[in-house]
């Protein structure tokens, strides 16, 4: 058994697919955890995440395979599944084989599931588009929670920037401490933990139970489905939803 | 009055608007703006009736001169009343834009003092809106009556216009809303559509040109206020598809709030079901290829409220059944109950590798509860009875599809669309 050990990056994961390559071993795990109990019978190598390395084979899925190929796999990457690097690299291998064509393959185990995290993850970032509520904080700063199941903070920040281009904003995933910072028309994603619950303004409150009030008033009462409206909106989104806490 | 109580009255007597979608423009933000346009459209909430909710829907006023038997803010009802300023309104946008709580403005109003005046009130909000840098969407109805430049102004700052069509009938018209005239809809309709055109001819010589209703115009009906049967009513929004390049025909189903001698007895049931079954029926017109005279007739004008209007069809034409999967071409394809547009591009693609059997189609994730009545695979039938249309139809009645799921803003587009959109938004992010 060998097993690879990685940095957690999508740059390291192609590293790891490059260097398999040249080392001619197919490994039986691709990994970032530490392991609580190391096997005796498993070998680890450890991966060092190299930019020329990964430019190569980024270069290659897009030319040799296809650049929805690439988009897929960067997607499934980012649904965080247990085991998703194994099976975007076994995905690669088959593509490496066939080429632009195994879009095509989809009864194709492998194909069908990076396909299938793919589309969880895309699916999400639509929602997500949709859902996140920004508050505005002092001097006009916007600020948004959110506790996505997936890595999608580096797929909403693009819309963000070109939507609320003139504006600072922050979007902030709780579940994996990370934010998105917004300002001087440029986007990065970095660590952020915040100690204290962020405090709104006077205006802020009005434009909020506008909203609710809203929400409430736009609703048919002969018309009501709350299992169709939650089928829609999962519950899980509505700790965040303004229209959803009063 | 305060602005709260405003919204709660403005947006009380906007909620039976039906078309609300965002889809089909892109507008780009400007330097120091505010918003974008999103072609596949984005849902920002979902209301306790299920309804998505997309645009900031609201009238601008409710005090309305006219008297539409169906309409709560007709004249003679006894109900308060609001209108909004036009800076209010644009606050009101800016503000939930920014929270990212709405896509953009559905702006209607009743007609207040006159069609003109109402119609230049809703012109100075839109524009400034525009001057402010509001980049998002807004949807502006225009107001039956008002004058031709009026409608034609309005085109230059939105993205949508719609004129209800309301009723699918003259007489219909004349007995409920008789102060609209088919005359003051049909006009500014193909004012608009003229409008588009010659905007898209304008375009394609300068670049400059700005854009007239990118997204063009929708229309809406009120189902089940007049006796009309479903194939009148379907061949009238075939007609508006042809005639005025209308985007969307929405159907809403009248929910009776007045005891009057001329409508539904305030008892009656708003009738969901059958405005579900035209909308799948709208949605056989636009996507699948069929066309009104197909799907009913003068023997059967009305939809089976039992069976979506597919599987409708598919059961009066039973002698084109079973369709082999593995040779029917896409446009039979798409024609069987249960398979969609996207099932079956994928069944086109995944055949050219290999012939397809029963299981291949389950793992392509196609449907079969419905559709293996319809098919063989590879020669071999799956549906387990006889091909006749009243034994299928008694096993498709046994396990009815669930109606409660009524449309929902996937519905509203076929998921090959969205998932193009979706990836050519993509392009470019990555
Ligand atoms: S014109 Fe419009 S708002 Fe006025 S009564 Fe008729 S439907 Fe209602």
């Amino acid at each position: 058994m060998i097993v690879y050990v990685y940095d957690g990056t999508f740059e390291g994961l192609l590293t790891s697919i490059y260097d398999s390559f040249y080392r001619k071993e197919i490994p039986t795990r691709i990994t970032y955890m530490q392991e609580e109990q190391k096997d005796f019978l498993t070998t680890y190598i450890n991966i060092t995440t190299d930019e020329v390395k990964f430019n190569k084979v980024y270069n290659a899925i897009k030319d040799k395979i296809s650049y929805h190929s690439l988009q897929n796999i960067y997607y499934a990457f980012l649904s965080e599944q247990k085991d998703c690097e194994i099976a975007i690299y076994n995905y690669l291998r088959l593509g490496f084989k066939i080429g632009k064509s195994i879009d095509g393959y989809l009864s194709n185990n492998n194909v069908l599931i990076i396909n299938d995290f793919s589309r969880k993850v895309q699916k999400e970032r639509h929602a997500m588009l949709g859902l996140i509520r920004f508050m505005e904080l002092d001097k006009g700063l916007l600020y948004a929670k959110i506790q996505p199941k997936y890595n999608i903070l580096s797929l909403v920040s693009p819309h963000f920037e070109k939507r609320l281009a003139s504006e600072n904003w922050v979007i902030h995933d709780e579940n994996r401490n990370k934010a998105s910072i917004y300002t001087d028309g440029e986007w990065y994603i970095t660590e952020l933990k915040l100690e204290n619950e962020i405090e709104i303004s006077n205006k802020e409150k009005l434009f909020q139970s506008l909203w609710q009030n809203y929400f409430h008033s736009i609703s048919i009462k002969e018309r009501k489905n709350l299992k169709l409206q939650q089928q829609n909106m999962p519950k899980r989104y509505w700790v965040n939803l303004i229209e959803k806490n009063m | 009055m305060e602005i709260l109580t405003k919204l709660q009255i403005l947006s009380d007597a906007a909620k039976y608007d039906v078309s609300c979608s965002s889809s089909g423009s892109t507008r780009k933000n400007s330097k120091g703006g505010l918003g974008n346009a999103a072609v596949s459209g984005i849902c920002h909430s979902w209301s306790e009736d299920g309804r998505c909710i997309s645009l900031f829907k609201i009238l601008f006023s409710n005090e309305c001169i006219y008297n539409c038997a169906y309409c709560s803010s007709k004249i003679t009802n006894d109900v308060r009343r609001a209108t909004f300023t036009p800076e209010e309104v644009v606050s009101l946008t800016m503000n939930f834009y920014k929270r990212n709580y709405i896509e953009g403005l559905f702006l209607s109003s009743a007609v207040y003092k006159s069609p003109d005046y109402t119609m230049e009130l809703l012109i100075k909000t839109v524009q400034m809106l525009r001057e402010n840098k509001f980049n998002g969407y807004i949807h502006l109805k225009g107001i039956p009556g008002a004058d031709n430049t009026l409608i034609n102004r309005a085109g230059l700052y939105v993205d949508r216009m719609s004129v209800n069509i309301e009723l699918p009938s003259e007489a219909s018209l004349q007995a409920l809303a008789p102060q609209k005239k088919k005359e003051s809809i049909i006009k500014p309709m193909s004012l608009i559509k003229n409008g588009i055109i010659q905007n898209k001819e304008e375009k394609m010589n300068y670049r400059k040109t700005p854009s007239f209703l990118p997204a063009g115009q929708t229309t809406q009906l009120i189902v089940g206020a007049s006796p009309e049967p479903d194939l009148n009513i379907l061949k009238l929004s075939e007609g508006l598809y042809k005639r005025f390049t209308m985007k969307r025909v929405y159907y809403s189903a009248y929910i009776p709030v007045f005891e009057s001698s001329t409508l539904p007895s305030i008892q009656t049931k708003p009738p969901l079901l059958r405005e579900h079954r035209l909308y799948q029926a709208d949605w056989l017109l636009r996507f699948y290829g069929f066309n009104a005279d197909e799907l009913l007739n003068s023997n059967n004008p009305n939809f089976d409220l039992e069976l979506d209007p597919k599987c409708f069809w598919a059961l009066e034409n039973i002698h084109i059944f079973p369709l082999e999967v593995n040779k029917a071409d896409y446009t039979e394809l798409i024609r069987v109950p249960g398979i969609g547009i996207r099932s079956a591009m994928k069944i086109v693609t995944a055949r050219r590798m290999s012939k397809l059997d029963y299981e291949d189609l389950k793992k392509l994730g196609v449907v079969l509860k419905r559709a293996k009545y319809f098919i063989t695979c590879k020669g071999k039938y799956y549906g387990g009875i006889s091909i006749n249309p009243i034994s299928i139809k008694q096993v498709l009645l046994d396990r009815p599809e669930s109606y409660s799921t009524q449309l929902s803003i996937f519905d509203m587009f076929p998921d090959s669309l969205v998932r193009k959109e979706a990836s050519s938004n993509i392009t470019g992010e990555f």
